[in-house]
């Protein structure tokens, strides 16, 4: 028998069946969960222009999406504590696989495909022990459990591909819970968040810790740019007056680290729901529902604010920024805006 | 004198409805006295360690259920003073999923470490090792207070209550010579308008009465399968269902101020609290039968009532919406 990490690299070696591709839906740009009017969730294809292509049913609230890189598959994760996530033919809406979260593990309701989309990674809790763990599914046959390995920390939350395709990198929030406490945060004053740097078969390549006066700063959200800068939002667990940034933009390897000063716990309600990275590299948003703004940067420079409220899901255009909003609303940062009636969930995910 | 009672009821028929809470009423009659009164029943408890630090001395159990009881009913206004330097933290390290608390007291007292001796050295050990639950482990858990060496076992419990009492000092201190100014006086950096007040007090309000329903009483409900009696709060000193009630009554003080007296809230928190007085059962042993469970249940589902209660018909007054994203946390 292979051990893990040979079988994992066989696994990205192998080949690719040819599937429906994303253009037979209509070629969305966007995945989001919603909500709908009548209660019922919901995971929307979007066009570029924030038009609905699809819309497929989801048995419970989702948080954010996968859209597989090259066929026409998308996975919806259910929002945490979560233990299924459903992987859905978007040609047909039919389901094709159902991950279920091995016992004593839940989702966070992240995870993200391998460049190849042979793998997908999932973000995991093994509540017992708190510890985060990564689901290893092969796409390839059925979307099978192969393995996990360590997140290199609690509570990890948001998971990024790096743009070398061999390393992943993984927002341990350092928060823990229990599914029996729901999302009761059991580890406030000892939490420790991290941003962790793995490798596909689980070698831990590099962390960041942030300084000690932001113990109770919780990264949880990432965008990673062409160059491999990565965006990180947080989420403050202290008091709301505290002078502190929830933004960050890190360089792995040469550990450069910048913090938007303005994206400040104050300015937001000690809250970042989503952030996104421009396809020049250098510009960012990233959005408050709390504060009901979304803000832009040139790296980690203050150019720009838009209040609307609820707002969450951000995603990058080829002009620029697209958001979402809880009151249905799909608007490109430089004006144009769609309504739906469907109260858009936390994440806007790229294809 | 028929004229003015006439007057009178005119005035109580126009429209008040999007009155403002009063902050300083808040401020004075709730905050100020709530935070004051833990000071003063820490300072007892400390005096009481330093003039008798047997574990089971009447005296010093007394003082222990007094200030604890105080902490309780503050324990929702988690922000400013008490935030600072994790002071509220060092009060109250609870929950304690892994069971940081007794390993942290264990490690000290095997190893006899004189950090016990200065109050300042005190104040840099691990929050799991001070604070209210751990004078409890110190007081009522006999692998603590039937432990070997008495003598450090006595200068620990007089450490731990004596930087109890700083630190409730502190806080009330905080609060009177400086943070109250902040919340009556808004127009600074901390509160722009007297709406973040009032949000602030919304906020705390709403966490409060969360943290009763999902971890005083979800932590030791557990599973249906699988439920946890032994992570009920405070059970070694008997206060778990105490706790609730007083944070109940803590919580209510400050909902109808907040809501300018709405009796629609005052009857939610009548009946959940009504609803804990029938338990009769003040360390949960119950939650291990599915009936005594139901009952801890219908509790806990009263107490996320009033929450949604004051979502609905205090928040939007206050201009706080409940977003699906604002409001979803993650």
């Amino acid at each position: 028998m292979p051990n893990r990490r040979s079988f994992i690299a066989g696994m990205l070696a192998a080949g690719l069946v040819p599937k429906p591709t994303w253009a037979d839906v209509g070629s969305p740009a966007f995945l989001s969960a919603g909500m709908k009017q009548d209660g019922a969730y919901v995971l929307c294809g979007l066009s570029a222009e924030g038009q609905i292509t699809f819309e497929l049913k989801l048995p419970a609230r989702g948080h954010a999406a996968a859209g597989h890189p090259k066929v026409a598959q998308a996975v919806a994760f259910a929002r945490r504590p979560g233990t299924y996530a459903i992987v859905l033919d978007c040609v047909s809406g039919r389901q094709i696989a159902r991950l279920s979260a091995p016992p004593g593990r839940h989702f966070y309701g992240h995870g993200v495909f391998s460049a190849d989309g042979d793998l997908l990674f999932t973000t995991e809790n093994e509540f017992e022990a708190a510890r985060g763990r990564i689901g290893v599914w092969n796409a390839q046959n059925d979307y099978e459990r192969i393995g996990e390995f360590s997140s290199g920390g609690i509570g990890p939350h948001d998971i990024k591909l790096m743009p070398d395709e061999r390393s992943l990198v993984v927002a341990n929030g350092g928060i823990e819970t229990h599914p029996e406490t729901g999302r009761t945060k059991l580890n406030l004053p000892t939490m420790q968040s991290n941003l962790s740097y793995v490798s596909l078969d689980g070698e831990l390549l590099e962390q960041l810790r942030l300084d000690r006066d932001q113990q109770k700063n919780s990264i949880r959200h990432l965008a990673v740019s062409g160059q491999g800068a990565v965006a990180f939002a947080m989420q403050w667990q202290g008091d709301l007056a505290a002078d502190l940034p929830l933004l960050g933009l890190h360089q792995a390897r040469s550990g450069h680290l910048e913090l938007a000063e303005q994206a400040s716990v104050r300015r937001l309600n000690g809250y970042l729901g989503s952030v996104a990275v421009a396809k020049d590299g250098l510009h960012v948003a990233a959005t408050s529902p709390r504060a009901g703004v979304v803000q832009n940067f040139a790296g980690v420079a203050l150019v720009g604010e838009t209040s609307l409220t609820d707002v969450c899901g951000v995603a990058a255009t080829n002009a620029g920024f697209i958001v979402t909003s809880g009151q249905g609303l799909v608007r490109h940062l430089s004006g144009q805006t769609k309504s739906h009636n469907i109260a858009w969930d936390n994440h806007l995910i790229a294809i | 004198m028929r004229y003015i009672f006439l007057a009178t009821l005119v005035f109580a028929a126009s429209p008040l409805a999007a009155e403002d809470p009063d902050i300083g009423a808040i401020v004075e009659r709730h905050v100020l006295p709530g935070y004051a009164t833990l000071a003063a029943e820490s300072a007892n408890l400390a005096d009481s360690a330093e003039a008798d630090c047997t574990a089971g001395n009447p005296t010093l159990t007394d003082a222990y259920h007094s200030a604890f009881d105080d902490w309780i009913s503050v324990s929702h206004l988690r922000f400013g003073p008490s935030e600072r330097d994790d002071r509220a933290f060092a009060l109250a390290f609870w929950p304690d999923p892994r069971g940081s608390t007794p390993k942290a007291l264990m490690g000290l007292i095997r190893d006899e470490d004189p950090v016990v001796l200065n109050p300042s050295d005190f104040a840099t050990v691990s929050v799991a090792a001070r604070g209210f639950y751990a004078l409890e482990f110190l007081l009522f858990d006999p692998q603590f207070s039937d432990a070997g060496n008495p003598p450090y076992l006595c200068n620990l419990i007089k450490a731990v209550t004596a930087d109890i009492a700083a630190n409730a000092e502190a806080i009330s201190d905080g609060w009177q010579t400086e943070y109250a100014a902040l919340m009556l006086n808004p127009g600074n950096d901390t509160y722009r308008t007297q709406t973040e007040a009032a949000q602030q007090f919304f906020t705390a309000l709403s966490t409060g009465l969360e943290f009763t329903s999902q971890t005083r009483l979800a932590r030791p409900m557990g599973s249906f399968d699988r439920p946890r009696p032994n992570r009920a709060e405070a059970r070694r000193s008997e206060r778990s269902l105490r706790h609730v009630s007083l944070s109940l009554e803590g919580t209510r003080a400050l909902a109808m101020m907040i809501s300018n007296g709405n009796p629609e809230v005052g009857t939610a928190f009548e009946a959940a609290l009504q609803r804990a007085a029938d338990l009769d059962d003040p360390v949960f042993a119950g939650v291990a039968e599915p009936r005594g469970r139901f009952r801890v249940e219908a509790l806990q589902q009263s107490i996320d009532g009033i929450r949604d209660l004051l979502a609905l018909e205090v928040g939007p007054d206050l201009g706080i919406a409940a977003g699906f994203n604002s409001l979803d946390g993650d």
